[in-house]
């Protein structure tokens, strides 16, 4: 079983103890095999660590999909400067529920990939920014921390192998773009979380600008098990270039709602109707967002692909960090849009003019045309705002903003006009 | 072919189709700049770091995927950039719009309107007609203390002003407070930027009216002003400004560049010293003393008067200068002194604190708080009196023989000041008490209107022109003593201030190093005697 | 009878677990209590913010445990600014808010400039910048929620304490807001009551919710 809900279609590597209160103790994570993979790692170069996790294939899995062995070697070699490794625990993208699981459940899973990934990029300390509103899931890392330092797989000489991996855990304060990850950099460093200007690239200059490694907690929590299996072991799931499993998140109108370790490549629509139960109470699929608000809404007739980073890609969206909101037929297209959009503009940390002006304009807009005041300029008033804010900033906030709107006003133009008409004339709104 | 001689160091770009040739690091920006192309842009300043977040900047450059950043891209060999293209315009047409989206397009009644970044934007760029139907937000005004008014509703968040306070004035009180569109610039709550006399240069680099002087406010506006570049005559730094003037009055000074000097920047205490130039009741003739009376004259018939006079004069020259008159003044000054037998000259400077801009050290408020004690120095004056300019008048004041005051205003002399003298001529701009026992009264110019330069405090020399008009008949005083001299010598008058700065080699030797024509608008440091010696001896 | 119906709010009852309890799945035997000084250093920055007990009302904020913690914290770090979240966090859990005051003592602490301090308080939204009811009660309506009645249990919310969003209830035990994800949308509705998560929360919850804070 995995919490809540699990299915045989299931590959639970990560997920296995999700339910299990046991597997949180450090007693508990050894006796499900865990450091195993720390120890192995110890024994080896550092360069073939990386090399390990470059055989497996695994990508990013905060939403980008960079492989994660190529990142990792993108850091210097004997710079001579202290490398960092951040960990992205400021999981914040909405409908993406999958680290606070992993962390809730498996604290050690994270902190064992933390202390690979330090290892393998030569840094002697990592952070782990955890999102502030995870005081529940931080206090259980915090007591794993404590134990990991007691048991010395954390700190000087971690398990006498002369090697120091110091963690820390950082409590972030309320900021969607700290997950961003030159935010979370600002952020870490007491920073507003603004996004900084690339290049410098984190390798180069990241974290106190230093050479920093960032990485999803769903990354570096699958290292471990890499570690321990080989790379090539973990190819055996997955396509060629997606390789493994991944974890989706689903929620909204769906019938189990929750998280399922998936290999990747399954197909979508027999992940929606067969794995995660289908739509509740007899109704029919309107739309799906299949990685997060961010990425571009698929409409029910598109869902027949398959569940990695190339098939979402295929069919005009993105795999994301994996995140399925389901929308049923009962839907209001513009309702929920308009919430994503003013979700973005209560989020947008406000250095970059078009993303500052152009999602609070945009959700003006909709709420505009919510109170019926709305007009069929206002469509393609929406779509050039969408595009005047897309490419054109530090980071990709806005135009996370403008895939949605785009994507809806697309697919479902004839409910967006269908409120239009209805609508007053804007004079009336003075009269 | 172009390979054969490249330079390591070098890359060659093409910019709107103009191909250069720029050294590698170069941006995009500075590159376009060379070509003659003006890239826009707000929160780039070059004085400041650049966070590239204003996206007035972004350019096309053919192969990348996206605009880039002009202001912090560096240049590659081969990029061909294209600050005209169709989706560059786009982007800065789109651009344009979000920044009307709040902005409460005030500029009948917005001080920065006429020299408004926005304003010039968005009429060469912008949108002919906006699509904004949403109400706009409304932030108001805050008191930023000191002279500083900040307009939140202009502001566009280009934290140009938090930045100079961070990393120029290195006295962060300036932060941008809440997130979002939401974003205002402010300070700790009620600490406002007082006491920081570095403050009002937030106003200059604000791009817009967000920043606003509250002693400019509503003055006068912007394509009124008449601008002339000039030197700050308040310390002896000398910050290259220009006096910004309408209808024959001082409006304001603003900071002119000039790396060596002051870079962009200049001192509130500067700046907003400069009601003095615009004073009232200035004498407007020459005024010769027949019995208890100061009779107008013409300068021929003062000046000859005054010759035959200071021929018969005797009982040695005690002379009071001004640290405001500018080296061609002081130089004639003291060939006078030495012409009527010699004898001791002195000058008079209030001082204060020195406070350096830690940003850019080489600036500071000076304890000499006049432009040109070292050229009064140079030319053989000696401080006297206190520290607030003061006193120290007694020898001078009480001297029997031929008493010459240049510029001084003798406002804190006693009455009885030159009354004991055998020949007094006061030269300089009004009549107070003890300038009234003068025997000759010559109306001269201060360094507003006319030509001239001063020597700053690390010996550069640097020039100034003439923004207001003169009053009355009132002349230059090297003009005014040069004819003198000619009369009391014989020789010729110098007849321009290029003719007045040459004739400045034969008192000191180091005006001999530099020619009036390579000053230019930012000066030349003056050679020392020993540089001087060297480079004869090559 | 189902768990929630007796203690609704975490998703014990959720999928395939009946059998788990709120304690399994909160970890709470497994955390224990956090000590005041922080514990250990690498974790001494994650006390929880915000608490219904809270420390001393006056006085200076880094004293005795709370100075402790402080020190901990800025030795994890390269530079003290890096402190900065988490001094503010400790400034928040023991006055309920960050006050111009607190922004103070937290800019002499870490040798930052105040209106730096408040630049950066200010961009978080975890940081209150005036008294909140003992209870801050913040309810999800982003996406995944609002599909599942969010905006419903809002209300719910509104009407059980009686207030406008963003105001302290007349008793000081209450302020009701709107958040964005809190991150288990798996678990509609998701609200957060100062430091705890209730999950799978559905407006008739609410008044029994509220009777088991008190």
């Amino acid at each position: 079983m995995a919490y809540p809900y699990s299915h045989p279609s299931e590959v639970r590597i990560l997920s296995k103890y999700f339910g299990d209160p046991e597997a949180r103790t450090l007693k508990g994570w050894e006796a499900r095999g865990g450091y195993q993979g720390l120890r192995k790692a110890l024994g080896m170069e550092r360069g073939d660590v990386v090399n390990e996790v470059k055989t497996s294939g695994l990508r990013g899995r905060g939403g980008a999909g960079f492989p994660t062995g190529v990142k990792w070697s993108f850091m210097p070699k004997d710079s001579g400067k202290p490398h960092f490794l951040l960990c992205n625990a400021d999981e914040s993208e909405p409908g993406t529920f999958k680290d606070r699981e992993l962390m809730r459940w498996t604290p050690h899973q994270l902190i064992e990939g933390c202390l690979i990934g330090a290892y393998a990029i030569q840094a002697s300390h990592a952070y782990i920014y955890i999102r502030g509103e995870f005081f529940e899931p931080a206090q259980i890392l915090a007591r794993a921390i404590e134990e990991a330092y007691a048991a010395g797989y954390a700190g000087k000489d971690v398990i006498g192998s002369g090697v120091t991996l110091d963690i820390t855990l950082h409590l972030g304060a309320g900021a969607y773009i700290c997950g961003e990850e030159t935010g979370l950099m600002n952020s870490l460093e007491g920073r507003r979380g603004e996004p900084r200007v690339k290049p410098p690239f984190p390798a180069v200059s990241g974290a106190f600008a230093k050479p920093t490694t960032i990485n999803n907690v769903e990354t570096l929590c699958t290292v471990p098990h890499i570690l321990t299996n080989g790379g090539a072991w973990y190819r055996q799931w997955g396509t060629e270039k997606s390789t493994g499993t991944k974890l989706f998140c689903v929620s909204g109108h769906i019938a189990r709602p929750g998280n399922y370790e998936m290999p990747l490549g399954f197909n979508f629509k027999e992940f929606l109707y067969d794995v995660c139960g289908g739509i509740p109470n007899d109704r029919k699929l309107k739309a799906v967002i299949p990685g997060g608000s961010s990425v571009p809404i698929m409409a029910a007739d598109e869902i027949d692909v398959p569940m990695d980073y190339e098939g979402f890609v295929a069919a005009g969206t993105m795999l994301g960090a994996g995140s399925v909101i389901v929308m049923d037929e009962t839907t209001d297209i513009i309702r929920q849009v308009g919430r994503m959009v003013d979700f973005y503009s209560h989020e947008s940390c406000g250095q970059c003019t078009p993303c500052r002006e152009g999602t609070t304009w945009a959700s003006k807009i909709y709420r505009r045309i919510r109170a019926g005041f709305g007009t069929e300029d206002d469509l393609q008033t929406l779509l050039d705002i969408s595009d005047n804010m897309t490419g054109k900033t530090i980071c990709v906030l806005s135009d996370s903003c403008a895939a949605p709107i785009v994507s809806s006003i697309q697919k479902f133009r004839d409910e967006y006009l269908a409120v239009v008409e209805r609508s007053e004339p804007v004079v009336a709104e003075i009269a | 072919m172009a390979d054969e001689t490249k330079n390591p160091e070098t890359v060659t770009v093409t910019i709107d189709g103009v191909q250069i040739e720029v050294p590698k690091g170069t941006t995009i920006l500075d590159a376009a700049a060379r070509v003659g192309v003006d890239v826009l842009h707000y929160c780039y300043h070059e004085g400041l770091s650049a966070p590239a977040q204003c996206r007035m900047c972004l350019v096309e450059v053919e192969k990348a995927p996206k605009l880039m950043p002009a202001c912090v891209t560096t240049v590659a060999d081969g990029n061909v950039i294209l600050t005209q293209s169709e989706k560059a315009l786009k982007s800065r047409e789109g651009t344009l719009e979000f920044y009307l989206v709040n902005h409460p397009l005030d500029c009948p009644v917005c001080d920065q309107s006429g020299e408004c970044k926005l304003q010039d934007y968005v009429s060469e760029e912008g949108r002919a007609m906006g699509r904004l139907r949403e109400p706009k937000r409304v932030f108001g005004r805050d008191d930023f203390g000191g002279d500083v008014l900040y307009e939140g509703d202009r502001c566009i968040m280009c934290t140009r002003c938090v930045r100079f306070m961070r990393e120029v004035a290195q006295d962060e009180r300036l932060s941008i407070v809440s997130r979002g569109s939401r974003n205002v610039i402010d300070t700790f709550f009620d600490e406002g930027l007082g006491g920081n006399i570095w403050a009002d240069n937030v106003i200059d680099i604000c791009p817009v009216g967000a920043l606003v002087s509250k002693d400019f406010l509503h003055k006068a506006r912007a394509w009124d002003l008449d601008r002339v570049p000039s030197v700050c005559p308040n310390c002896s730094q000398g910050c290259n400004i220009t006096l910004q003037t309408r209808d024959n009055e001082v409006m304001r000074l603003k900071p002119r560049p000039n790396e060596e000097v002051n870079s962009f920047w200049m001192c509130d205490y500067g700046r907003l010293n400069y009601s003095w130039i615009n004073r009232k009741g200035r004498i407007e003739a020459p005024l010769v003393r027949e019995g208890g009376r100061m009779v107008p004259m013409s300068w021929s018939d003062t000046l000859l008067r005054l010759a035959e006079a200071a021929k018969v004069a005797s009982g040695g020259v005690r002379a009071v200068v001004s640290p405001f008159l500018s080296n061609e003044d002081l130089g004639a000054a003291r060939r006078l002194v030495d012409a009527l037998g010699g004898g001791e000259g002195v000058y008079r400077s209030a001082k204060g604190e020195e406070v350096v801009l830690p940003g850019f050290p080489a600036l500071a408020l000076r304890e000499d708080r006049a432009a040109n004690v070292k050229g009064a120095e140079l030319f053989g004056f000696t401080r006297t009196g206190d520290g607030a300019g003061k006193g120290g008048l007694e020898v001078a004041g009480a001297h029997g023989g031929v008493l010459v005051v240049v510029g001084d205003d003798l406002e804190d002399a006693p009455a009885d000041f030159g009354a004991g003298a055998g020949l007094f001529v006061y030269v300089g701009h009004v009549l107070s008490p003890a300038a009234r026992n003068a025997h000759f009264v010559l109306p001269a110019t201060t360094f507003a209107e006319m030509e001239g330069t001063f020597t700053n405090v690390n010996y550069r020399v640097q020039r100034f022109w003439p923004a207001l008009q003169v009053p009355g008949m009132a002349r230059p005083t090297w003009q005014v003593l040069g004819v003198l001299l000619a009369g009391l010598l014989g020789g010729a008058v110098p007849a321009t201030p290029e003719q007045a700065f040459e004739g400045l080699a034969e008192l000191r030797a180091e005006f001999s190093g530099i020619r009036y024509a390579d000053l230019g608008a930012h000066g030349r440091p003056l050679p020392q005697l020993g540089q001087l010696a060297e480079a004869a001896g090559d | 009878m189902s768990v929630n119906d007796k203690n609704p709010g975490f998703a014990g009852d959720t999928g395939e677990f009946p059998n788990l309890t709120e304690a399994d799945i909160r970890g709470t035997a497994y955390v224990g209590t956090r000590p005041l000084d922080g514990g250990h250093a690498s974790v001494a920055g994650t006390m929880p913010y915000q608490l219904a007990t809270r420390g001393p009302a006056e006085g200076p904020i880094f004293t005795g445990p709370y100075e402790e913690r402080l020190a901990k914290v800025i030795s994890r770090y390269p530079d003290r600014q890096a402190a900065l979240l988490p001094a503010l966090h400790i400034a928040h859990e023991v006055r309920g808010y960050v006050s111009p005051e607190a922004m103070e003592e937290v800019a002499e602490r870490l040798q930052l400039p105040p209106a730096y301090v408040r630049g950066v308080t200010t961009f978080y939204t975890m940081y209150n910048l005036q008294p909140l009811g003992k209870y801050l009660i913040q309810v999800c309506t982003n996406i995944s929620c609002n599909l599942c009645g969010g905006e419903d249990v809002l209300h719910a919310f509104l009407e059980a304490t009686g207030t406008e969003m963003g105001e302290v209830s007349a008793d000081g035990l209450y302020t009701v807001i709107e958040v964005e994800c809190l991150g288990a949308c798996g678990f509609p509705t998701a609200v957060q009551i100062n430091e705890r998560y209730f999950e799978n929360v559905k407006p008739a919850d609410v008044p029994t919710i509220l009777e088991q804070l008190r």
